[in-house]
């Protein structure tokens, strides 16, 4: 299937930058050791006043580190809008492939790869140095791979939602900026979001913000009910509609005036 | 002088042509630095300090920080993206005209969308110094000696930057470098260096020294400990460091081989 096939090529485009990546890996972890170093200064002799130990929220800074590269850090609006720029998006949205999934496959790979020479040397790095938590109960293992997918599925559409938006906007590093602002700061990556002051703590977990980070962690380090799963599948199928509804709405849009 | 002046407000008066481009992706960028310190009030207002440091000292360290690396980003921009000269090979053009290359990179353009972040952080450096309620000597004394510890910052990042950038006469690509030399660097001295393990800091006062430039002199201002030569300190290790980068460049442009196409 095309897909597959644009699946596999992103991914390969990737393995030609291993090396880089293994640098920016090792400065990644310094990221995580610094967030880990802050936490378990703020709750020293403090553990008793918090809902998470020193130990819990190294474990939680691990994890978050290594998801991050699967649904924190993609490419800024999947790139759609330098065809909108350079204006080969007219011929790519009547290809007979079907756009939306023409683009994300290509972010699938790339993120696929990511998983590989990120996500995991990152984790490993993390178990050899500050321990690194593995889920105790088989089953998680099994929601633990549903909550990923539904995370990368969430946080490939506010992607996409933000590069679609260049057909009527042009220019998006701005609505990218607030897009990754609201991502890593209501997703959880320094802060886990119950511990956010208080109208907003009530607010975040029903965010999709919060499907992409702090729930996939949670439930990986067994802290967080496998009911949060739903929340994520409501954003993830809520979000992918809304964007072929939006995506039919730009083909409109460019019918007319290539017309 | 007037030279740099002349190509300085040339940058700026194309920059200008874009005016809303320009406003919304300074505040933006201010915003997401914004949301960081914001993130670290929420924890410090629910723990009250992190080893002894509370928001406003932490705030003075961050603020420190921050104006620094956005000062760098607005003056150093074609420092910071120096590798496109390699890999697009237009670094021979430099190299013939009767200016340094440097200073050719240095005037050449500025990013002022970072300006949201310089005065992102010179907000918090205020706020913290209000926060602190320090003693008329004590007030005047952090007043005073913020720019020195302001340029030693901009001096080291630079210095940093520059050293980075020569790496590119071999590498070419430097981009995932810059992670590891200043993004990471920079993010830690948001914060008191008391809070790293032994090996962290041995990093960020050696090879890296960006503990020198805020926590050095504020742990003596603030009364933690420390002499007066913590205030002699960041502008010494500033100088040095940038010695050492300029040597490292003139060396890196003395081994440029161009592409030869």
């Amino acid at each position: 299937m095309v897909y597959w096939i644009l699946l596999q090529k992103s991914f390969m485009r990737n393995m030609q930058y291993k090396v880089a990546h293994l640098i920016n890996n090792a400065a990644s972890a310094i990221f995580g050791f610094v967030f880990i170093a802050i936490w378990v200064g703020v709750l020293q002799g403090k553990e008793n006043e918090s809902p998470y130990s020193a130990l819990d929220m190294t474990y939680y800074i691990s994890a978050v580190q290594c998801i991050l590269w699967v649904s924190g850090f993609l490419t800024a609006g999947l790139n759609i809008q330098n065809g909108v720029r350079n204006g080969a998006i007219s011929l790519e949205l009547v290809r007979p492939t079907n756009f939306f999934l023409y683009v994300t496959s290509q972010e699938a790979g790339r993120l696929l790869y990511n998983f590989f020479f990120r996500s995991v040397p990152i984790g490993l790095v993390f178990a050899l140095t500050v321990g690194f938590y593995l889920p105790q109960h088989p089953a998680t293992y099994i929601y633990i791979c549903i909550s990923i997918f539904l995370a990368v599925i969430i946080s490939v559409n506010l992607h996409y939602l933000v590069g679609i938006s260049a057909c009527w906007t042009t220019e998006i590093a701005w609505a990218h900026f607030v897009n990754f602002t609201l991502l890593v700061g209501l997703g959880g990556q320094l802060v886990p979001i119950d511990l956010l002051p208080s109208p907003l703590s009530a607010l975040t977990p029903y965010l999709p913000f919060a499907g992409a980070i702090y729930y996939p962690v949670m439930v990986f380090l067994e802290k967080a009910s496998n009911e949060v799963i739903f929340i994520q599948l409501f954003w993830a199928v809520g979000l992918t509609l809304i964007n072929m509804w939006l995506t039919e709405k730009a083909r409109h849009k460019l019918e007319i005036q290539g017309g | 002088m007037s030279l740099y002046l002349k190509l300085i407000s040339g940058s700026l008066r194309s920059r200008m042509q874009y005016k809303m481009n320009f406003l919304v992706s300074s505040i933006s960028y201010g915003l997401i630095m914004a949301v960081d310190f914001v993130l670290l009030a929420a924890i410090l207002q629910r723990f009250n300090d992190v080893k002894g440091w509370n928001l406003y000292e932490v705030g003075l360290l961050y603020g420190i920080s921050s104006v620094a690396i956005t000062l760098y980003r607005v003056f150093g921009v074609e420092i910071h993206n120096f590798e496109r000269y390699m890999v697009e090979g237009d670094f021979d053009s430099l190299l013939i005209r009767p200016v340094s290359p440097l200073s050719l990179l240095l005037t050449k353009n500025l990013d002022l969308s970072r300006i949201g972040g310089t005065i992102q952080g010179i907000l918090i450096l205020a706020i913290s110094i209000f926060g602190l309620n320090l003693k008329n000597f004590e007030l005047f004394l952090l007043v005073l000696y913020l720019p020195i510890s302001i340029i030693s910052g901009v001096a080291i990042c630079f210095s940093l930057g520059l050293l980075t950038a020569t790496i590119a006469f071999w590498t070419q690509r430097i981009k995932d470098f810059q992670t590891f030399t200043l993004y990471a660097p920079f993010n830690a001295a948001n914060y008191p260096m008391n809070i790293y393990p032994s090996w962290l800091k041995l990093i960020f006062f050696t090879v890296i020294p960006v503990g020198f430039m805020n926590y050095t002199p504020i742990l003596f201002l603030l009364d933690k400990g420390g002499s007066l030569w913590n205030l002699a300190l960041p502008p010494a290790v500033a100088t040095i460091f940038l010695f050492l980068a300029l040597r490292f460049w003139q060396f890196g442009i003395r081994h440029y081989h161009s592409t030869g196409s």
